[in-house]
């Protein structure tokens, strides 16, 4: 007998809470580093803990190539103070990360880390991804489930929009390995790092959508 | 009073006579309106031995003219009931021909139902609709353990139903095998967990009482779903002709109102606030809830999210801010909860990973109001009543009956300069509304030519055919990503009618018939959007609705799936890391493809589709709304994103 049943409750919630499950979920961890090893070392864990390396890719790499995605913050332009603002306050779509869940030091810390690596970190996406692969293995393997056969998100399910992507490979790749929120995990197990490129190839592959503003069934 | 007829005989004279020869003939067909002098000269049926070795009756009484229950339908009409569903069953026969002749098939009529669970969740719809109950009869035995899922979805949404069950209660009076199989002794048992109350009358007066109190319980907040037994006998034996039968006058039960102390310290904690945030789930009952909404929110220009358990809140209203819930609830200092369905949910997120885990995603800090009828009423077995919230000022009363006071005792505590700083918040709050509302237009153009159609783009084509239409949505929006509450605007109460309440699927298409059928009347073109999975459970009732000719527009959200719980699988297969590509085992209905408009047409029903290319999805809702617009139901089937 089939029945919306607690996780459906929680998944409809999630959609409330979607938003805000970007920003809290990772708050437990952010207090966990009390012995510093050395300062870019520390800053990586926490970089990778918060989730800052989902969208700007595990060597701050962001996606410069899409109009307003996550910017590169690898070997940064920015002052340490300039970088904390950003963090605390940011501009556009970024989530801000308020004291409790980040502290100062940490966030140095983090800068530490971003300076420290090459300043044109290399896109991880291997070559060979075939974006024709990426499509069947999109589908066999479920993501449409909770993402839309296009990747246009669910706020029902509370999946992302991934298509097109809106954060860089090595971000993409690491969420689907160990997620934070409530997408089920995809181990190296169960799906390969190439079949996970071939997805991204796929989802790269998708159109822009069209502005809503000149949809005039969306404007009504 | 009710009207007393004469009665050619009574009931112990008939009983006696009855007893010598009708053993064998009661079990034929016994309503013939032929005078009471049926005599048998070459038995058809041979006689039972009981019979033989009797001497046979001179004049055997084989009709009456008022049985008891022409009476329950006088009762019943005094309810000013509408309709009655039901599927038929012997043990209500009495019943059923009494509503049909002695009442004319008017107020109640009745409504021809293929399954228990449609005349339920059909009751179910309309009560959403008209705020008052049909009568729902069927088998004590078979036919309540079909209505089972439905009264429970009924229970947990809070609408009231009035259901009768026959039954043949004297186990020497019961007809056959089969009888026997459909009498039970204690016939409400299985249903007393989710009903509010449920009584066995045993006499014509006590049925009076107890119709009447059972209506009356119903509608009481918090409302719910009763439950009558009535024996087959009692409903078939002749009235006697001195039978002094009475209806007792109904009177409604005033809602249940927030005591003045506890009321006057919401209002104290609301003005006060920062950034407070108001949580509305069935909170308003009536169109005047939703008045009354609208008064509080504007006193006190707080931001609203809305469950849409009920239509509460325009969805245009810039105080609307239900598509920001998240971000509003970690950042609010006060929290009102009206009729909320889970408070704890509302302010904790839950994840569901090897280790289930949860978090209060509101400040600790923040002060807590909840004002619900849910706390007056509590039963142990069903879980319905969800996780304990703690909250500061917890509110045991019906929240639209307590909101007028609320309002006022809000608007005694205003003073000018709190005033002109609410009008501020005012303003950022109708630029977050138009913010929040560009950004679902701009989500809703992802996959906006996408074949199967995108959930968005159904929404978006759907509005435009009925927008200049008198509309009433008979259908939920969870399972399709809410698009229509954030894309139309809604505004009248009757604009939408919420979920089923137990999360029970086979709700959907019946309660969308029950919610069109009280909507006819109106004039108003009732749309449901139909998951094909739910739609699958009793597509019966697409012929109910072509028999009564209820105008409903159905538009199939067809994702060829169980989809909710394919992600289930698909989360225990990721657990596993195996088979990641076999969740769609059990979980999918494609193989073969349903084709829902033969099947609407095959019960009398307009069908047009599958339909998977957006191109033809306007015109195609064009050509149906013609159909319902001249009074019939009209289905589309349309091949759909999975949500
Ligand atoms: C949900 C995606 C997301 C997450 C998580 C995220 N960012 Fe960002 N970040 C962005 C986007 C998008 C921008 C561009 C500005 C904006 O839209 O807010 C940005 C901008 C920045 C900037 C400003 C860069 C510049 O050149 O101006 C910094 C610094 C930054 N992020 C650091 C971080 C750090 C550190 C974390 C983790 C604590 C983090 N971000 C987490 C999406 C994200
Ligand atoms: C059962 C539902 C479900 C399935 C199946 C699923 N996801 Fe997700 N996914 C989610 C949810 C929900 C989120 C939002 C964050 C969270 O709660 O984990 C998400 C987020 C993501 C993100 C982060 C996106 C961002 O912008 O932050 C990526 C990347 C992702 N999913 C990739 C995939 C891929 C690739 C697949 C298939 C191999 C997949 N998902 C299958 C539910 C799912």
């Amino acid at each position: 007998m089939s029945s919306l049943n607690r996780v459906n409750e929680s998944n409809m919630k999630a959609s409330f809470l979607v938003i805000l499950a970007v920003v809290t979920i990772l708050a437990p961890f952010a207090t966990a580093n009390a012995q510093t090893p050395s300062g870019a070392q520390n800053g990586k864990k926490v970089f990778e803990k918060l989730g800052c390396s989902r969208c700007h890719g595990s060597a701050g790499e962001g996606m410069p190539q899409t109009g307003n995605g996550p910017p590169k913050i690898a070997a940064t332009h920015l002052s340490l103070r300039e970088f904390v603002g950003s963090v605390r306050d940011p501009k556009g779509q970024m989530p801000p990360f308020g004291a409790k869940q980040v502290s100062d030091a940490e966030l140095s810390d983090v800068y530490a880390f971003l300076q420290s690596i090459a300043s044109q970190p290399k896109l991880e996406l291997p070559s060979s991804a075939n974006s024709d692969n990426g499509k069947r293995f999109y589908t066999s393997f479920g993501c449409y489930e909770c993402h839309g056969l296009e990747g246009q998100g669910s706020a029902q399910t509370g999946g992302a929009r991934l298509g097109p992507p809106q954060i860089p490979f090595s971000g993409f790749a690491a969420y689907a390995r160990q997620p934070t929120g409530q997408m089920p995990p995809y181990t190296s197990k169960a799906i390969s790092d190439a079949q996970l490129a071939d997805i991204y190839a796929f989802l790269r592959s998708l159109p822009r959508a069209s502005p809503a503003k000149e949809i005039p069934l969306l404007n009504q | 009073m009710g009207p007393r007829r004469k009665n050619p005989v009574s009931r112990r004279d008939f009983l006696k006579n009855a007893a010598a020869g009708a053993a064998v003939l009661a079990a034929a067909p016994a309503a013939t309106a032929k005078p009471a002098t049926l005599e048998r000269d070459t038995p058809a049926i041979p006689a039972s031995p009981d019979v033989e070795h009797r001497p046979p009756p001179a004049v055997e009484i084989l009709t009456a003219e008022r049985t008891g229950s022409d009476f329950m339908v006088d009762v019943i009409k005094s309810l000013d009931i509408e309709y009655v569903c039901a599927n038929p069953g012997s043990s209500f026969r009495g019943l059923h021909e009494s509503i049909i002749n002695y009442g004319g098939n008017r107020r109640p009529e009745f409504i021809t139902c293929c399954h228990e669970e449609s005349s339920v969740a059909m009751a179910h719809g309309y009560a959403k609709i008209e705020g008052k109950p049909l009568l729902v009869m069927a088998h004590g035995t078979v036919g309540l353990q079909h209505a089972g899922m439905a009264v429970y979805n009924a229970y947990c949404d809070r609408v009231p139903i009035v259901i009768i069950g026959g039954n043949i209660i004297d186990a020497t009076k019961r007809i056959s095998a089969v009888e026997w199989a459909h009498s039970v002794q204690d016939a409400a048992a299985p249903l007393r967990d989710y009903v509010k109350w449920d009584d066995l009358p045993i006499s014509l007066p006590h049925f009076a009482e107890s119709t009447v109190r059972a209506y009356k319980i119903a509608m009481t907040p918090p409302m719910m779903p009763v439950l009558l037994i009535v024996d087959g006998e009692l409903q078939e034996n002749p009235t006697p002709n001195d039978a002094a039968l009475q209806i007792p006058k109904l009177s409604s039960t005033g809602p249940p109102q927030g005591d003045s102390g506890s009321v006057a310290e919401a209002a104290r904690l609301l003005v006060a606030a920062e950034n407070p945030v108001l949580i509305a789930g069935r909170a308003a009952r009536t169109p005047a809830g939703m008045i009354y909404l609208m008064e509080l929110a504007e006193a006190l220009q707080i931001p609203v999210i809305d469950q849409m358990d009920r239509m509460n809140f325009p969805t245009r209203h810039p105080l609307n801010q239900t598509e920001r819930a998240g971000e509003l609830i970690a950042g609010a200092d006060v929290i009102l909860g009206l009729e909320v369905n889970d408070f704890w949910g509302a302010v904790h997120s839950f994840r569901d990973q090897m280790e289930r885990t949860s978090r209060l995603v509101a400040r600790p800090d923040a002060k807590s109001i909840t004002i619900s009828a849910a706390s007056l009423f509590f039963k142990s077995n069903y879980q319905n009543f969800q996780r304990y919230p703690e909250v500061d000022v917890d509110i045991a009363a019906d929240a639209e009956a307590t909101l007028p006071s609320l309002t006022e005792a809000v608007k005694r505590q205003l003073n000018a300069s709190r005033k002109s700083a609410l009008a501020d918040r005012r303003v950022r709050l109708a630029a977050a509304h138009d913010k929040a509302l560009q950004r679902a237009r701009d989500a809703a153009a992802y996959a906006w030519d996408a074949c199967p159609i995108s959930t968005a783009r159904l929404a978006a084509e759907l509005w435009a055919q009925i927008k200049e239409e008198d509309w009433s949505l008979v259908s939920n929006v969870a399972l399709m990503s809410r698009w229509p509450v954030r894309l139309w605007a809604f505004e009248n109460y009757y604009h939408f009618i919420g979920g089923a309440g137990g999360y029970g699927i086979g709700y959907g298409a019946p309660a969308a018939a029950g919610a069109a059928l009280a909507n006819r009347k109106h004039g108003r073109i009732s749309v449901n959007i139909q998951c094909d999975g739910d739609l699958m459970y009793g597509p019966g009732v697409l012929w109910t609705a072509a028999h009564h000719r209820i105008p409903l527009l159905t538009i199939m959200h067809n994702n060829r799936g169980y989809h909710q719980e394919l992600m289930q699988v698909q989360i225990m297969a990721n657990r596993h890391s195996r088979g990641i590509d076999r969740a769609t085992i059990g979980t999918t209905i494609s193989d073969p493809p349903i084709n829902y408009a033969k099947l609407a047409q095959s019960m009398g029903v307009y069908g047009d589709g599958p339909i998977s290319d957006p191109k033809d999805l306007g015109p195609a809702i064009a050509r149906a709304i013609q159909v319902v617009k001249r009074g019939e139901p009209a289905l589309v089937d349309v091949l759909t994103q999975p949500r």
